[in-house]
């Protein structure tokens, strides 16, 4: 499928959900314009910019790149693990976002995830106790 | 004349006692080495080192402030050319900066970013000491149906620019962008607008996880997909250019400089529409503009200079009319309040001594800039010598730093990790990011001059023809797109194989 019609219908979701949500927020006169006014002409002009993207796609016949999964989603855990543990403290949240997120990597080695702990874990302590960053050091 | 000078004078006898010279060298310092890092613009920066200023004298905070601010710049636009890891205001030095690095010239690139802002940062201070309060009168002739033209035409010469002319996604990011900029509380009536019940999202989202998770993390996945050994800063990086490349720096930088101080001094415009513009004037006006986006010196000196330019002059509406144009102007702002000055109308005659103290060491901040940190970035940078197998877990740390940092909650992380995720659908789709950024900055200021254009004028929408000024800038636009639609009937069909080959050798 080409490039454009995939993008078209991307950002025609997207603007159907603004839109739609906007209805919802009082829109108001233009003389008086409500919350939901500005973001549903917003809404409309993106989904007529997204259709003529579709129309273009009838013309252009672009491949999109290949979707990884993989590799975003462990970066995606890897930083929402790192939140979660931060919350108690931020020496195994570093941890965990090394050890996860290196799973990414072409080669994973312990040792060197170790290394990178150690050097960002010194990281964390010089923004804790040199620049004051409120990062939670223990439990 | 006169008075300019006799002003300049008393700026200078202030801003080079040795305590200020200091405030000025250690703000550049510290912001470079922390702007350096991935994931430290200059608005994390400047959140993360504010603390350091509360204990310091009037002048001396707000000289270090203003020290760590361009410092902080010019380290982002290194971590920008040698790593593509932008921030808003870096956004342009990736497109050939990022390409010099890669093939082989980042310290030409580097040099000519340094000197680039120094020629910028000089324009601009010229232009503030000298016709800094008639162009604040010029800003306030804009209406709000004309301050709307303005950004409109902002979108578009964002989307032109890096779309490589095709403006209709460009222009359709941009709107995304303006979307995530309405998530959050409206500040007319208080209602929640896209917050789909989540009270992370009634604050609205934060520029810096925009920004990391378009930007950064969608890079990092990018890079990691495509298996490439890529280290950032292999090779030598030899800041010397020939002459041959020097004198191409000038001319663009100082196209750059009158660019960005003209915009800076425009609430909307700021430092990031001054490198889209200056990057623009560049592709149309300048000897080598077949060269831009393939790795230019006039793409990487006209953005820069424009850059710095418009990071001082942007100093003037808040200054002089109270206005905080950008976030880190906002930040700014609040810095002078805490110390008890009300910036506005009547600052500058109040207290005569902090403003030309502030400029002058705008100056002095530029001289360290060039005579020290560029110099020092060659060594600053054999840091990050390491491979990125090595470098990535450590950038998704700054990346989680930095965003927590912003305003000390760790649930941001969550929304910058979720850009993350849209950053590289974005990418996959080849939509660009940077007009998705420019929409999200400019959106919420958009919707309050539309909504106040329209509340004057009683409801008509004319008003935004009816204005001398909008008139004319929408004119333009509308030139401008039948122009490109006209140029994109004439395009052949493209087939998929040669779609391919070139996406094969861009990603």
């Amino acid at each position: 499928m080409s490039v454009h019609l995939l993008r078209g219908a991307f950002l025609l979701a997207v603007a159907a959900v603004f839109g739609f949500n906007a209805l919802h927020l009082k829109i108001g006169s233009p003389a008086k314009p409500g919350p939901g006014l500005f973001p549903l002409i917003v809404s409309c002009a993106l989904g007529l910019a997204a259709l003529g993207m579709m129309t273009e796609g009838r013309r252009e016949l672009t491949e999109p790149n290949t979707f990884v999964l993989k590799n975003i989603a462990l970066i995606t855990i890897a930083m929402m693990g790192f939140t979660i543990i931060a919350h108690w403290s931020v020496i195994p949240a570093i941890v965990f976002l090394v050890f996860v997120s290196s799973l990414a990597g072409s080669n994973y080695s312990v040792v060197r995830c170790i290394k990178i702990s150690a050097v960002l874990i010194a990281f964390a302590a010089a923004f804790r106790f040199g620049l004051g960053v409120n990062l939670r050091w223990w439990w | 004349m006169i008075d300019i000078l006799n002003n300049l004078s008393m700026g200078f006898g202030h801003a080079l006692t040795t305590s200020n010279l200091l405030y000025c060298l250690l703000g550049c310092s510290i912001g470079t080495l922390i702007g350096l890092l991935p994931g430290m613009g200059p608005l994390a920066t400047i959140s993360l080192l504010l603390p350091l200023t509360f204990k310091l004298p009037l002048d001396g905070s707000l000289i270090m402030l203003a020290g760590i601010y361009y410092g902080a710049q010019y380290g982002d636009n290194v971590s920008a050319i040698t790593m593509k890891m932008p921030h808003a205001a870096s956004i342009v030095a990736c497109i050939d900066g990022y390409q010099m690095t890669l093939n082989g010239r980042a310290g030409l690139a580097l040099f000519a970013a340094g000197v680039s802002s120094f020629i910028g940062g000089t324009v601009a201070i010229v232009v503030l000491s000298t016709v800094a309060e008639p162009l604040a009168h010029v800003s306030l002739l804009f209406g709000p149906a004309d301050y709307c033209a303005l950004m409109v035409l902002g979108f578009f010469c964002v989307s032109y620019v890096s779309t490589g002319g095709s403006v209709l996604s460009g222009f359709a990011m941009s709107l995304l962008g303006v979307l995530l900029g309405q998530i959050g509380t409206d500040i007319n009536t208080g209602d929640q607008r896209f917050t789909f019940g989540q009270d992370a999202l009634v604050d609205g989202i934060g520029l810096i996880s925009i920004a990391l998770g378009c930007f950064g993390i969608a890079e990092i996945a990018k890079n990691l997909d495509a298996k490439s050994g890529f280290t950032p800063f292999s090779g030598k990086i030899d800041l010397r250019p020939t002459w041959g490349e020097f004198k191409r720096i000038i001319p663009s930088a100082l196209r750059g400089s009158v660019v960005g101080s003209f915009l800076g001094l425009i609430p909307g415009g700021g430092p990031t529409m001054a490198q889209f513009g200056a990057y623009a004037v560049e592709k149309k006006f300048s000897k080598y503009s077949a060269e831009i986006g393939q790795g230019a010196i006039e793409g990487v000196s006209g953005q820069a200079a424009a850059d710095e330019a418009a990071a001082r002059t942007s100093f003037i509406p808040l200054m002089s009319i109270g206005i905080p144009e950008n976030a880190v102007m906002a930040l700014m702002m609040a810095v002078f309040i805490m110390k008890g000055i009300q910036p506005g109308p009547g600052m500058i005659q109040k207290n005569p001594t902090l403003f030309w103290t502030l400029v002058t060491s705008m100056w002095v901040g530029n001289v360290f800039l060039l005579i020290v940190n560029v110099p020092l970035v060659r060594y600053l940078l054999s840091i990050f010598r390491i491979p990125f197998a090595n470098l990535f877990p450590a950038i998704l740390f700054f990346c989680c730093v930095g965003t927590f940092s912003h305003q000390n909650n760790l649930d941001e992380i969550y929304v910058t990790a979720a850009f993350g995720v849209i950053g590289y659908t974005l990418l996959r789709l080849r939509l660009e990011a940077a007009p998705l950024m420019l929409g999200f900055i400019l959106g919420p200021m958009l919707e309050e001059y539309f909504r106040r254009a329209l509340t004057i004028n009683r409801g008509d929408f004319t008003v935004f023809i009816k204005s001398p000024i909008s008139g004319t800038i929408f004119g333009l636009i509308a030139v401008f797109i039948v122009v490109n639609i006209a140029m994109n009937l004439r395009k052949p069909k493209q087939v998929a194989a040669s779609a391919a080959a070139a996406s094969a050798s861009e990603h």
